[in-house]
């Protein structure tokens, strides 16, 4: 083969390769599926993004497996909620995954809740208090406004990690802040009715979602976050929530105990299970749509109640 | 075979102790000729007027102290056995301080001190280097070796209240060695992880229970290449469904040359033993992660010089002049189990382990543990165990236990999986 033409075809392979490691996606992975949509939503094409664990899971104590710490092993950009929701599983995997793109402190790593002001923070850090998150209630993709807040976080990390694809993710990341202008019209005419209600969970996963929509959470069925309940307790939750008209009770899936059930008849009421992320489920697959979900609910389960005192 | 030269290790421990006690202590002031003291590092310093402050180097920052954690371990028992003594004891088995910390961007490290039947012990003081690149990992010190899938843990992190009997047996009821280990995995498609790990150490004898006037294991404290310990561990780790994972694995312990002796100063030399260990590992959780599945399966083969006993064919009833004889024959052993957690806070399992005794005729022994785990937190545990012994050379019988076990503060082990 003469030279000119062993170039030329060298220079074709080159230019080949080149545009073909151009057009790779950027692969992101999450700990929600809550964060794996909102990536999906402002990244668009240009991102391929997996979560790690199932909407349904308790997110607290997860147990890991093969796929994850491979994921890990190949990602450019890992993002987590943060606030030590994820803290007995991710920094094993991270550690064993050994990806220096997504070490904590480099830009591949993101740390959902920086910059949110968190809930709960405890006063004093002690086991007494239970299984405390030092930094706060991590809980906050339950909260009407976390999608904007996630949104923004997730658009800066992209952007940082494939500055290429600036305009194209800040066009998407402008039309999911019209999604979530109108979104957030329909949660807040929601709370209108669910303001000043009374409720119960189980765990404290739905501090945040009560704020804004002004329910008055009367008590927990978990002793201290972690800690399951004493018959003590229970009777005293009840009490509360008698004297207080507390007749729901929410809860997520992985928490739908027989306690639950327990504590919602005893107090004459009804056991409300909500998605506590976004899940595979038609209606709950994207963030929004799971927090649409959680007010229909919601408002379908304040109606289903018997009125008068 | 020499029982100690203490030169190596007095040289060793001056060593350390001047570097290390130097660099911790400091001096208030560096005159030419004193070893090197770390200086004060631009933003590890605490900004306070003395301007001394860095970290590791002062006697009283205490900005980059490790990772400090606590666990106790507490039994009350009840043993019940054939024309033995029986009867309650209320013990608490251990006690153990654990300390983790990064020593810098490369490589992290570890101690464990354990209190144990008025003993104190450093069970694992290791460092793992992670600077080679990939996911390869040097691990060097005292530490719990890769064998299998239980040999890692300490006992208070185990299912059971007591290691499986073909464990304690053939490799002893925990099995550290001074050594270094490398660790290292690979991916097979997106759902399948193998890893594998090879080991040398100085010595791998595991801990065993001691009975007077019985021979005990012995190693050369100064050893040629082919006279260390060696692990192997080859394990695949992938998904079963959307709900199940399955690990299967092979671990091997290689102990080229040991001894045993007796008080009256026999020995028997030049000994070696090899333990082969097969397992199979099946774990499903429900798609809220609160109830979960496990069972495994973990089966033994204890070759070359596995056991000894005393011979006293000499004078009756005369210690001074008895003599080893050492067993050679090859046994095997398993143990498997089922374990099921129906909330987050109770889970139940079965186990049974059955093995052949190196001793003459092979008498075998089984275990059946029967147990019941309550979580009281994340921190907090409560078990109750029912433990079936099956013996044909030695007393049937059965033990009764209630373990109460806590940790405060950050705990952790250099565990693999």
């Amino acid at each position: 083969m003469r030279l000119d033409r062993l170039l030329l075809r060298a220079a074709a392979f080159l230019l080949l390769a080149l545009s073909a490691g151009a057009s790779e996606k950027l692969r992101v992975v999450t700990t929600l599926p809550d964060l794996a949509d909102i990536v999906r939503q402002v990244g668009g094409a240009r991102v391929d993004v997996n979560a790690l664990v199932k909407g349904t899971e308790n997110q607290h104590a997860v147990v890991a497996k093969p796929s994850m710490l491979i994921a890990l092993s190949r990602a450019d950009v890992f993002v987590q909620i943060g606030l030590s929701l994820e803290s007995s599983w991710v920094p094993g995997l991270l550690e064993n995954a050994r990806n220096p793109r997504i070490a904590p402190g480099k830009p591949g790593f993101v740390n959902g809740s920086d910059g949110w002001p968190a809930l709960d923070v405890p006063a004093s850090l002690s086991r007494q208090g239970g299984d405390l998150h030092p930094h706060g209630n991590p809980h906050f993709n339950l909260s009407p406004r976390a999608g904007r807040h996630l949104a923004a976080r997730i658009l800066a990390a992209l952007v940082a990690n494939d500055p290429a694809g600036r305009s194209e993710y800040e066009a998407a990341h402008a039309r999911y802040a019209l999604a979530l202008d109108a979104a957030e019209a329909r949660w807040a005419k929601a709370a209108e009715r669910l303001r000043g209600v009374a409720v119960a969970t189980y765990h404290q996963e739905f501090d945040y979602l009560a704020r804004e929509c002004g329910l008055v959470i009367v008590g927990t069925v978990e002793l201290k976050p972690g800690i399951p309940p004493t018959p003590a307790h229970v009777i005293g939750l009840v009490d509360a929530m008698r004297v207080r008209g507390a007749r729901l009770v929410l809860t997520g899936a992985w928490s739908n105990t027989r306690q639950v059930a327990q504590v919602a008849e005893q107090a004459q009421g009804r056991v409300v299970e909500l998605p506590h992320a976004v899940t595979n489920a038609q209606g709950s697959d994207t963030w929004i749509g799971m927090m649409d979900q959680i007010h229909t609910k919601l408002l379908e389960a304040l109606d289903s109640l018997p009125r008068g005192p | 075979m020499p029982r100690s030269n203490s030169l190596p290790v007095f040289v060793f421990t001056a060593c350390a102790c001047s570097t290390f006690s130097l660099h911790a202590q400091g001096s208030p002031f560096q005159t030419p000729g004193m070893p090197l003291v770390k200086q004060p590092v631009a933003g590890q310093g605490d900004g306070k007027a003395d301007g001394q402050s860095a970290g590791q180097s002062t006697r009283f920052s205490s900005e980059f102290n490790p990772a400090i954690s606590f666990a106790l371990d507490g039994l009350l028992t009840h043993a019940d056995f054939d024309g033995d003594e029986d009867g309650f004891e209320l013990e608490l088995r251990s006690g153990e301080i654990g300390i983790n910390a990064w020593v810098d961007p490369r490589a992290w490290a570890y101690g464990i001190v354990v209190f144990a039947e008025d003993e104190v012990a450093l069970e694992e003081g290791a460092v793992h280097f992670t600077g080679l690149g990939g996911h390869r990992v040097l691990r060097a010190g005292r530490f719990f070796v890769d064998f299998g899938k239980q040999m890692q843990a300490h006992e208070h992190e185990l299912r059971t209240i007591e290691r499986p009997a073909v464990l304690r047996e053939y490799l002893g009821a925990e099995l550290a060695g001074d050594g270094v280990q490398f660790d290292d995995w690979h991916s097979l498609g997106d759902e399948t992880v193998l890893r594998y790990s090879i080991g040398v150490f100085h010595s791998l004898l595991g801990e065993v229970e001691e009975e007077a006037g019985s021979p005990f294991a012995v190693d050369s404290e100064l050893k040629e290449l082919d006279e260390l310990g060696y692990t192997a561990r080859l394990t695949a780790f992938t998904e079963v469904g959307d709900a199940g994972t399955l690990q299967l694995g092979a671990s091997a312990r290689l102990i080229p040359d040991f001894g045993f002796e007796l008080d009256n100063g026999a020995s028997a030399e030049g000994l070696d033993n090899s333990v082969l260990g097969l397992d199979l590992t099946y774990g499903w959780a429900d798609e809220t992660n609160t109830r979960r599945f496990t069972a495994g399966l973990e089966w033994l083969f204890d070759a070359g010089d596995n056991g000894a006993a005393v011979n006293d064919s000499g004078t009756p009833l005369d210690p001074s002049d008895d003599t080893i004889d050492t067993f050679d024959e090859t046994v095997n052993g398993y143990y498997g189990y089922v374990d099921y957690a129906w909330n987050q806070q109770q889970s139940a399992g079965i186990q049974h382990s059955w093995l052949e005794l190196p001793e003459p005729g092979e008498p075998t022994l089984s275990e059946l543990d029967v147990y019941y785990t309550h979580n009281l937190s994340e921190f907090g545990r409560l078990r109750l165990g029912l433990t079936f012994v099956d013996a044909e050379s030695g007393a049937d019988g059965m033990i009764a236990a209630l373990q109460y076990t806590n940790v405060i503060g950050a705990h952790g082990h250099g565990v693999n999986f």
